[in-house]
C-alpha cells in the first residue's frame, strides 16, 4: 500500500515535469529568425528575466548531491561538508563580475558556450572542438552521477517497488523527454516546480526530524556536542584528510571554477541583460542556507541509523524520511530529490549537445547551417544521455573514477578562458601548454590517491603550475599573430549595459 | 585609483569563509545552541548577499552619476 501511494505521487509528478518542460516552448516556434534556432534552444534566446535565471541557477546548484552526498558527508565526516556552502557563496560573488562579462562577450559575438568563446578568443575553431571533447569527458560523469542519485532515491521512496535499473531509465527518459524539445527554457520552467518542492520539503524536514527523533533542536544539538564533538570542527571525524588548508583551498578553487562551469555559463548566457545577472548574484547566496538542512540531518542520522558505511551513508537522510513519514509525504520528498537530479542532468546534457553542435560538428562539411547545428545538438543530447545510461548499467566504476577529476579538471580552464578574455598577451601556445600541464598534474595526483596533497586541494596546485607555465610560455614565445582589434578579441564588463535583446517580442514577463 | 572600488565588497565572502577559519574552527562557545564553526558559516552565508548587494549598490550609484 505504501509503495503504491508513494509511487503514484512520483509518477504523477514525472508526467507533470515532462508536460511543464514541453509547455515552456509553446508558441515560441514562430518568433522571427531566432525562433527555434540554436540560441533559442541552448540559451533560451538570451531572454530569461531575473526570476527565471534565479530558479534555473539555484536549480543547477541544488543537485542530487545536496540530498544524498551532503547528508552522507555530514554523516561520515561532519564539518568538512560545509565547503559546499562556502564555495557556492564565494562563487556567486565572483560571478557578479564574471557573469556579465561572459554574457556581454557571448551576446556581442553570437556565442553559445565556453568552447565557442575559446574558439573565438584564440581564432582557432579546432581549439573549440578539442575543448568540447575534453569538457565532455569531465561532464559525462555528472550525468551518470545524477542518474545514479535519482535511481537510489526512486528505489528507496518506492519501498523497493521500482528497481534501481528501472529508476535509472525513468530519470534518463523524463529528462530527455523535455530537454531535447525545449532546451534551456524547459529546464527553467521545471526548475520552478523543483525549487518550490525543495524549499517546502526541506523546511518541513528541518522542523519535523528534530521534533520526531529528539526533543527539538536544542536536544539534538546538545547530543551532537556531547557525543559527536569531532564532527563539529575541521577536519571532521575519524581519519578525515579534510582540514582547514583543504577547506580554504577547495573554497577558492571551486569558487573560481563554478563561474566557468558550462552549466553555469549556460545560465549566464540565457539572461535578458547584464543587470539580471548582477541581481541574481545578490539573491542566489541566500538559497545556500537550505544546504545546512541535509548536512545537519545527516548528523541526526548518526543517532537514528548508526553504522551506515560506504555508499549506504548517502541514504542517511532518506532512511530518516522513509522511517518517520507517511507514504504520501515520502512521495513528495522523493519527487523533490528526483527533480534535483533531473534539472542539473538536463542542463548537463544540453551544454554537451550545444558544445558539439556548435564547436565540433559544425566544422564538418555541410553542417555549418544554423538549423543543422541545432539538429546535431539535439542528437548529441540524446547520445550523451544514452552513453551515461549505458555506462551506469555496464561500467559504473569507470565514470565514478572520471568524476574524481571532473571539478579539478574543469578548474584548469580558468587561465585559458578567464585570463585569456581580459589579457591579450596570453598566447595560444601559453594557454594550451598551461592546460596540458594542469590536467596532467590533476590526473597524476588524483589517480594515485594523492588528493588532498600536503593537506591542500590537488587542483589548486595544478592550477598554480598551469598558470606559471601559461605565463612563462606567453612571455618567452612570440605573441599570437592576430590582426583583430582588442574589442573583437577581449571581453569587458558591460558597465551600465541593461540593453534588452529584442525585448518587446521575446523577453519573459519575469 | 581603482575604477570600481565598491567591488572590494566582493572579497568579504572570502574573508568570512576562508580568512576567519583559523579563529572559528571550534565547538565552543555555542551560539544559539550551534557550534561556533557552524554558527559562523551560517552567519557568513547570510552576510554574503549583503556584501554582493553593497557592490551592486556601488555600481548603480556610479552609473547614476
Amino acid at each position: 500500500m505504501n509503495a503504491a501511494v508513494a509511487t503514484s505521487i512520483f509518477g504523477l509528478f514525472m508526467v507533470a515535469t515532462v508536460g511543464l518542460g514541453l509547455l515552456a516552448v509553446r508558441g515560441r516556434s514562430g518568433r522571427g529568425d531566432r525562433g527555434g534556432g540554436l540560441a533559442e534552444w541552448s540559451v533560451g534566446g538570451r531572454s530569461l528575466g531575473t526570476v527565471f535565471i534565479w530558479v534555473l541557477m539555484a536549480g543547477e546548484g541544488y543537485t542530487s548531491f545536496s540530498y544524498l552526498g551532503a547528508a552522507g558527508w555530514g554523516y561520515n565526516y561532519g564539518a568538512p561538508v560545509l565547503y559546499v556552502v562556502a564555495y557556492m557563496s564565494c562563487g556567486y560573488a565572483v560571478g557578479y563580475v564574471v557573469g556579465p562579462m561572459l554574457w556581454s562577450y557571448a551576446r556581442q559575438h553570437g556565442l553559445v558556450s565556453i568552447t565557442d568563446m575559446v574558439a573565438h578568443r584564440y581564432g582557432r575553431p579546432w581549439l573549440g572542438a578539442a575543448l568540447a571533447l575534453l569538457v565532455t569527458v569531465f561532464l559525462l560523469p555528472y550525468i551518470q552521477l545524477q542518474i545514479t542519485g535519482m535511481g537510489v532515491v526512486v528505489s528507496t521512496i518506492s519501498y523497493g517497488a521500482i528497481s534501481l535499473n528501472w529508476a535509472y531509465f525513468i530519470g534518463f527518459a523524463v529528462t530527455t523527454g523535455f530537454v531535447v524539445v525545449s532546451g534551456l527554457r524547459g529546464s527553467a520552467w521545471v526548475s520552478v516546480l523543483k525549487d518550490v518542492l525543495v524549499i517546502a520539503t526541506l523546511a518541513f524536514l528541518m522542523i519535523y526530524v528534530p521534533l520526531h527523533y529528539f526533543d527539538g533542536y536544542g536536544d539534538f544539538l546538545d547530543r551532537v556536542v556531547r557525543e559527536k564533538g569531532e564532527w563539529l570542527t575541521l577536519p571532521g571525524s575519524g581519519d578525515s584528510p579534510y582540514g582547514q588548508a583543504w577547506f580554504a583551498t577547495t573554497t577558492i578553487l571551486n569558487a573560481l571554477t563554478v563561474v566557468i562551469f558550462p552549466t553555469t555559463v549556460a545560465g549566464y548566457l540565457g539572461a535578458r541583460n547584464a543587470d539580471a545577472l548582477r541581481r541574481n548574484a545578490v539573491l542566489l547566496p541566500a538559497y545556500n542556507v537550505l544546504l545546512f538542512v541535509p548536512m545537519l540531518l545527516g548528523m541526526a542520522a548518526l543517532f537514528v541509523v548508526p553504522g551506515l558505511t560506504g555508499a549506504g551513508s548517502n541514504l542517511a537522510l532518506f532512511r530518516l524520511v522513509v522511517d518517520s513519514l507517511p507514504a504520501w509525504l515520502v512521495g513528495f520528498v522523493g519527487v523533490a530529490a528526483a527533480l534535483s537530479s533531473i534539472v542539473p542532468m538536463a542542463v548537463f546534457m544540453l551544454v554537451i549537445g550545444t558544445m558539439w553542435g556548435r564547436s565540433v560538428l559544425s566544422l564538418l562539411p555541410g553542417w555549418h547551417a544554423p538549423a543543422r547545428q541545432k539538429l546535431a545538438s539535439q542528437a548529441v543530447v540524446v547520445l550523451a544521455g544514452c552513453i551515461a545510461l549505458v555506462m551506469t548499467y555496464t561500467v559504473p566504476n569507470t565514470l565514478v573514477r572520471l568524476s574524481l577529476i571532473s571539478y579539478e579538471g574543469m578548474a584548469q580552464l580558468v587561465p585559458m578562458l578567464l585570463i585569456g578574455l581580459v589579457w591579450r598577451r596570453l598566447s595560444l601556445a601559453g594557454a594550451v601548454s598551461g592546460l596540458v600541464v594542469g590536467v596532467a598534474i590533476v590526473c597524476g595526483l588524483v589517480f594515485t590517491e594523492h588528493d588532498p596533497v600536503f593537506g591542500v586541494n590537488a587542483g589548486i596546485l595544478a592550477l598554480a603550475a598551469n598558470l606559471a607555465v601559461a605565463l612563462a610560455v606567453s612571455y618567452a614565445g612570440p605573441a599570437d599573430r592576430d590582426a583583430r582589434a582588442d574589442d573583437e578579441v577581449l571581453a569587458k564588463d558591460p558597465g551600465g549595459d541593461t540593453g534588452v535583446v529584442d525585448a518587446a517580442h521575446t523577453a519573459d514577463p519575469v | 585609483p581603482l575604477r570600481r572600488p565598491h567591488l572590494l565588497w566582493l572579497l568579504v565572502p572570502f574573508l568570512l569563509y576562508v580568512g576567519a577559519l583559523p579563529f572559528v574552527n571550534r565547538v565552543r562557545p555555542l551560539i544559539l545552541g550551534l557550534p561556533l564553526l557552524f554558527a559562523w558559516l551560517l552567519l557568513a552565508t547570510l552576510l554574503t548577499p549583503v556584501a554582493v548587494w553593497l557592490a551592486y549598490r556601488g555600481d548603480k550609484r556610479k552609473r547614476a552619476s
